[in-house]
């Protein structure tokens, strides 16, 4: 493990950084506050409509679903396509390549560096909201939870995994704020962020099994609530795991060709 | 093998492919269906070997394929055709370990960590190289001593100032012991002190530590303190390669003397005649320059002719640019030795597309 050595200063170095911008983070964790409480008061409100349960979730089953997504919604955040796409675009990845690292495991290591604060953080908050709201419903089994801890790391490196082969897209347009905005928005619709997948009609349901993006949200939340039996269980995290390595290569892939191909700007 | 130059390149090519759009926004939407390109030779098959130890000056004028050489050289840019051995090493092919084998220095653009104290960059490379501890404290304490660090040591690198920043960034280059150092511009938008100081520095590491240095610049005070050797390239070519006096003997003859005067002069022709085959001018009538050869007049000897004639107030004399003296050799107003012969027999077997 000795040459992980220098992939973990780094990380350590971006988690000062986020020190450094307290300001920036206090806002956005704010902003993600105001964010988990309109979402209580809105499924609270679809809830109390149809008391008891609506569909196959309860109503402290929903309140640990919306829990479990914001926690997983909260980790790294300061890692996205308009900065790496910048990044790309004025030639500082120049620097990165005078170096004996590697590009992708760098910023790995910088979009990991942070998760330890903003994990303790989601969580202070997550637990603050969920007692306001009378509590949430808890795994039903140890080994769910563990399982779920899995599966939220899956999930962190599938977001990973994601954003990075969307910022390659920096190699062929400028528009990097579209791009980030458009992957976001599929991303809250097809994870399950907005709206548990189970909620969809079928030909929805059916587009968002085949796509990568429940195994960021849904996945590790039906697995915390032990929604899934455990051979589906088993399946899903496995898809969760081929998505996210999957995709993890296929960026290395997509870096090393575009390197290849295109010119470093700036210079 | 010890007989090995430490930069042997032949034949090297880089060549860009450029979207070519017609004004306007008719021109966008014709490029947008139909895309042309173009290609741009940024570096045209050019010859060069450099001998560990030496210090080598790379100019040209913007655009000539300065920073491509360095970006290939360093493994950041594939080339597109040619050989290329570092070091023993293909650097694109192998890019990381060269990588461990070279400083870079980009004048532009600091390789510190934006936000956090340039202590902390230092640690980050001390991991990132792998660098024995014992070493890197040895290293980093000479460093800080030479390059006066640790006044800054604990702020972050975006707010020290440009200098304190170079000095820095410097350090970070050099803490793994490179055999290779490329500086590109490494004293741009610096005052004359950081200037000296940074000159002196990378000098010193030629001469002590034996680090060959390859550097770009647009500033001859760079070249002068600092290199043996230098290469021109021009439009993706090398059209000169040699030492540094033969060049300023040959190119950089010219100096001009300005003189601030008290009241315009009486008779310009008195003092032209004073002065053959030197060119005086006078634009204002308050301020007068006479141009001369170094080797035929002492700049001493042009003010003493100057000072009958004149009440002079103030006067200063011009260091021959690097530009200038670049443009002379593009130009060809001078006689050049011959450059080395690139190769023109292989550019017909060059490949189109890739």
């Amino acid at each position: 493990m000795r040459g992980f050595n220098k992939y973990f200063a780094m990380a350590k170095a971006s988690l000062e950084v986020i020190f450094v911008y307290r300001a920036g983070f206090t806002v956005n964790l704010i902003g993600s506050v105001f964010y988990v409480v309109a979402m209580f008061y809105l499924w609270q409100t679809i809830f109390l409509g149809k008391p008891g349960a609506l569909g196959v979730f309860t109503w402290p089953e929903m309140k640990a679903y919306l829990i479990v997504a914001f926690i997983l919604n909260s980790t790294m955040t300061w890692f996205d396509e308009w900065q790496m796409g910048a990044d790309i675009r004025e030639g500082r990845v120049a620097t990165d390549l005078a170096r004996p690292i590697d590009f992708q495991l760098k910023r790995f290591a910088e979009a990991s560096g942070p998760i330890p604060f903003e994990l303790a953080s989601a969580l202070a908050i997550g637990a603050v909201v969920a007692f306001v709201f009378g509590g949430i419903a808890l795994p039903a089994d140890p080994a769910h939870l563990a399982l779920f801890i899995v599966s939220a790391a899956l999930a962190t490196l599938l977001k990973f995994s994601i954003i990075y082969c969307v910022s390659m897209t920096a190699f062929w347009t400028t528009g990097m704020e579209g791009v980030s905005n458009a992957r976001m928005a599929v991303q809250n619709i097809f994870s399950g962020a907005l709206i548990p997948l189970v909620f969809f009609p079928d030909w929805l349901r059916g587009l968002a099994s085949v796509l990568p993006f429940q195994g960021m949200i849904s996945t590790p939340a039906l697995t915390y609530l032990g929604a899934m039996d455990g051979p589906t269980t088993a399946f899903m995290i496995g898809t969760q795991a081929v998505w996210a390595l999957g995709l993890f290569l296929f960026g290395r892939l997509l870096w090393r060709s575009a390197v290849k191909a295109v010119t470093i700007n700036g210079g | 093998m010890s007989s090995m130059p430490l930069i042997e390149a032949r034949g090297l090519t880089k060549k860009f492919r450029q979207a070519v759009k017609e004004p306007g926004l008719v021109g966008s939407l014709k490029h947008f269906f139909t895309r042309q390109y173009r290609d741009k030779m940024a570096v045209d098959h050019i010859d060069l070997s450099v001998e560990a130890g030496e210090s080598v000056a790379y100019l040209g004028p913007n655009g000539a394929g300065k920073s491509t050489t360095i970006k290939m050289l360093t493994g950041i840019l594939v080339p597109t055709e040619g050989s290329l051995i570092v070091d023993g090493l293909v650097p694109y092919e192998k890019r990381q370990q060269n990588a461990r084998n070279i400083g870079v220095v980009f004048g532009q653009r600091t390789t510190l960590w934006w936000d956090i104290p340039v202590i902390e960059s230092f640690n980050l490379a001390r991991d990132m190289y792998e660098i024995p501890v014992k070493r890197y404290k040895q290293n980093l304490a000479e460093f800080t001593e030479l390059l006066g660090l640790a006044e800054f040591m604990n702020v972050p690198a975006g707010k020290v100032s440009l200098g304190q920043r170079m000095r820095a960034d410097l350090c970070m280059a050099l803490l793994h012991d490179p055999k290779m150092l490329y500086l590109d511009e490494p004293t741009i938008g610096l005052d004359i002190a950081v200037k000296d100081s940074i000159r002196k520095f990378i000098r010193r590491l030629v001469d002590e530590r034996g680090t060959t240095v390859m550097l770009t610049t647009h500033d001859l005070g760079d070249i002068e303190d600092i290199c043996n050797r230098i290469v021109i390239i021009d439009s993706g070519r090398i059209i000169h390669d040699g030492d540094l006096g033969a060049l300023k003997d040959n190119y950089a003859r010219d100096r001009v003397i300005h003189f601030q005067l008290a009241r315009p002069p009486e008779s310009m022709a008195a003092i032209c005649a004073g002065l053959p085959a030197c060119e005086t001018t006078s634009d204002d009538g308050l301020r007068l320059s006479v141009r001369f050869d170094r080797f035929q007049y002492a700049a001493g000897e042009i003010a003493a002719a100057v000072m009958p004639h004149v009440e002079v107030i103030d006067f200063h004399i011009d260091e021959p640019e690097v530009e200038d003296l670049i443009r002379k050799v593009y130009l060809g107003q001078l006689s050049l030795t011959a450059p080395e012969s690139t190769a023109e027999a292989t550019e017909s077997a060059v490949a189109t597309g890739a």
